[in-house]
C-alpha cells in the first residue's frame, strides 16, 4: 500500500476497542481521530474528512448503520468498515448494502484488522485517482475549449473580416463569377466560424443549451446534408456512400445543425477508417417511436477490448487509429449531441470486417 | 472643411486592425491602433479622441471588458463615444452571470458583433460622431 497517509475515523462506544484498534494502526503513517459517540463522529467527519471510517455497529444513540449512511450522504467516497458482534454477522450484510466496504466480527483479530484496513485503504485509492483522473480530463476539455476559442476563432475572424473588406472594396472591379466566388468564401468561413463556436458551447459547457431552439428535423434532411458534406472526401478515397431508407417521412424534434454534425462525425470516420475503393452504408430503420441511423463500413474495425471507450474524450483506439490524424473527440461529440437529443449512441465492429455506429433517436409521431 | 476624425481602434488581432482601418481610412478617418489593452490605455490617455472602438474578448482573460468597465468609470474618457466589436455576443453574459447580455459600460456606448459589415460600420461610426458633436455643442 505504499507510504501514503490517510485520515482514519474510529467510532466505537468501548474505549478498550478504540484503542486496540488505535494501537493496531500505529506504525502505519496515518492521521487516526477516534470518538466515541455516533453523532459527534458524524459532526466529526465533516470537519476531519477522513479517508477511512471504522464503526462499531451497536452503539447507544444513533447505531453504526446511520453513521455510514450519513456520512455517505455528505461523502459517498469515503470508504468504511463495519465492526460487528457474532451475534450480529446477519446485519453485517445490511452494512454492506449500505456502503460499507467491509465489516470484522469483534473480538478483532489483529491480522485480520490490519488485512481488512490495508485493503479499504486501497479501495480509497483507487477512487482518488479516478477522481484525479476525471477532473484532468475536465480540466484538459476546458483548456481545449480556451484554445479552440481563441488560437482558433481569432485567426478565422480576421479572414472572415478581410472577406468581407475586400468584397466592398473590389465590388465595382470584380466580374461575375469572381464576385460569386468571393461571396461563396464568405458563407463557407462563416460556416466555419459557426460551427467553432457550435463545437465550443459543446466542448465547454452547456451542450443543453441547443435544446433552447428544438424543433421538427426532417431526418431525410440531416442525412442528406451529412452526407454532402462528407462527399468529396469519399470521392478523393474512391469510397461509395449508399444510403438506405434516407427517404424517411419521420422527423425528431431537435437541432438540424449539430444532428448533421453528429452524423457526419460517424461518416468521417468510417471513411478515415476504411480502404480506398470500399462502400459505406447509411441505413435508416424505424422501431415503433424510434428512429436508428446506422453508419457501417467495412474497414479496420475495432478491438472488442478498445470498443467501449471509443465514446470517451481523447480516446483513440490504439487497434485502428495509428496512421490517421485525429484528436479523439468526434465521437464524444457526437455522443453529447444525441444525448442532447434524448437519443443513444452505440457500435458494433469487428477487427478487419468494419465497423457499425448507430444513433437511436426518439421520432415525432407521424401526422 | 474640418478636421479629419481621430479614431482609435483597440484589438488585438494586427489583420483584423488592418480590415477595420481600410474601411474607415478609406471614408476619410485618421485611424490609429493598439494591439493590447495596456498600449491600448496609453494610447487612450495621450490625446483627446473623437471615438474608440474596442474588441472586448481581447485576449484568454476577455481582457477587453475590464478596459471598457475602466473607459466606463473615467469621467474624461467616457465622453468619447465607444464602439464595442465583439466576437460573439453570448459570452459577455457568460463572462458575468445575472447581468444583462449588454451592460453599458459608458454612457451610450453601441455594439456590434463581427463580423461587421463595413455599410453598418460606417454608418455607426457616423451617427455615434454626430451625437457626440450635438452633445458638445449643446454643453457649451
Ligand atoms: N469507423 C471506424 N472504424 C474504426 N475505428 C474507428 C471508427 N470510428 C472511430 N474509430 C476509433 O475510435 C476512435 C475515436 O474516434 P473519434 O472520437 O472520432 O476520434 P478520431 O479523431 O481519432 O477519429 C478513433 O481514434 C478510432 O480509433
Amino acid at each position: 500500500m505504499g507510504n501514503e497517509r490517510y485520515k482514519i475515523l474510529l467510532i466505537d462506544d468501548e474505549e478498550v476497542v478504540l484503542d486496540s484498534c488505535a494501537r493496531m494502526l500505529r506504525g502505519g503513517n496515518h492521521e487516526v481521530v477516534s470518538i466515541m459517540d455516533g453523532a459527534q463522529g458524524v459532526e466529526l467527519a465533516h470537519q476531519f474528512h477522513p479517508d477511512l471510517v471504522i464503526v462499531d455497529l451497536k452503539m447507544p444513540g444513533i447505531s453504526g448503520l446511520e453513521v455510514l449512511e450519513r456520512i455517505h450522504a455528505f461523502d459517498p467516497t469515503i470508504v468504511s468498515i463495519m465492526l460487528t458482534g457474532f451475534a450480529t454477522v446477519g446485519s453485517a450484510v445490511d452494512a454492506m448494502k449500505r456502503g460499507a466496504c467491509d465489516f470484522l466480527p469483534k473480538p478483532i483479530a489483529p491480522d485480520e484488522f490490519r488485512m481488512v484496513v490495508s485493503r479499504a485503504l486501497e479501495r480509497r485509492r483507487l477512487i482518488l485517482e479516478t477522481q484525479a483522473l476525471r477532473r484532468e480530463k475536465e480540466m484538459l476539455r476546458e483548456q481545449f475549449a480556451a484554445i479552440v476559442s481563441h488560437e482558433l476563432k481569432s485567426p478565422l475572424g480576421a479572414i472572415q473580416q478581410n472577406l468581407f473588406v475586400l468584397a466592398e472594396e473590389l465590388s465595382d472591379k470584380l466580374d461575375e463569377s469572381q464576385r460569386q466566388r468571393l461571396e461563396r468564401m464568405k458563407v463557407r468561413v462563416t460556416d466555419l466560424m459557426k460551427m467553432i463556436q457550435t463545437w465550443l458551447r459543446l466542448i465547454s459547457a452547456d451542450i443543453g443549451k441547443i435544446r433552447d431552439n428544438f424543433h421538427p428535423v426532417a431526418i431525410k434532411e440531416v442525412i442528406a446534408k451529412a452526407i454532402e458534406s462528407v462527399q468529396n472526401e469519399a470521392t478523393r478515397k474512391n469510397i461509395e456512400v449508399l444510403a438506405e431508407g434516407a427517404d424517411t417521412p419521420r422527423r425528431v424534434n431537435g437541432d438540424e445543425g449539430t444532428l448533421v454534425q453528429a452524423l457526419v462525425n460517424l461518416l468521417n470516420n468510417a471513411i478515415k477508417y476504411s480502404r480506398s475503393a470500399s462502400e459505406i452504408q447509411v441505413r435508416v430503420t424505424e422501431d415503433g417511436d424510434k428512429v436508428a441511423l446506422a453508419v457501417a463500413d467495412s474497414g479496420v474495425g475495432i478491438a472488442a477490448d478498445e470498443l467501449p471507450h471509443v465514446f470517451e474524450d481523447f480516446y483513440r483506439a490504439p487497434s485502428s487509429a495509428k496512421g490517421e490524424q485525429g484528436a479523439g473527440l468526434g465521437l464524444p461529440l457526437s455522443r453529447r449531441i444525441v444525448e442532447a437529443h434524448d437519443g443513444t449512441i452505440s457500435v458494433s465492429s469487428e477487427p478487419g470486417k468494419g465497423s457499425t455506429f448507430t444513433i437511436r433517436l426518439p421520432a415525432l409521431k407521424t401526422s | 472643411m474640418s478636421k479629419a476624425k481621430q479614431l482609435l481602434i483597440i484589438d488585438d488581432d494586427v489583420d483584423y486592425v488592418d480590415g477595420i482601418k481600410a474601411i474607415l481610412t478609406r471614408a476619410g478617418y485618421e485611424v490609429a491602433a493598439a494591439y493590447n489593452p495596456k498600449s491600448g490605455m496609453e494610447l487612450l490617455k495621450s490625446k483627446p479622441w473623437d471615438l474608440f472602438l474596442l474588441d472586448v474578448m481581447m485576449g484568454r482573460g476577455a481582457e477587453g471588458i475590464m478596459m471598457a468597465r475602466q473607459i466606463g468609470k473615467d469621467p474624461k474618457l467616457r465622453e468619447t463615444p465607444l464602439l464595442i466589436i465583439t466576437g460573439i455576443r453570448e459570452q459577455i453574459a457568460f463572462l458575468f452571470p445575472g447581468e444583462p447580455v449588454h451592460p453599458h459600460f459608458v454612457a451610450n456606448d453601441e455594439l456590434m458583433e463581427k463580423p461587421v459589415d463595413p455599410k453598418l460600420l460606417l454608418e455607426r461610426v457616423a451617427a455615434l460622431l454626430k451625437a457626440s458633436e450635438a452633445k458638445k455643442a449643446k454643453a457649451k
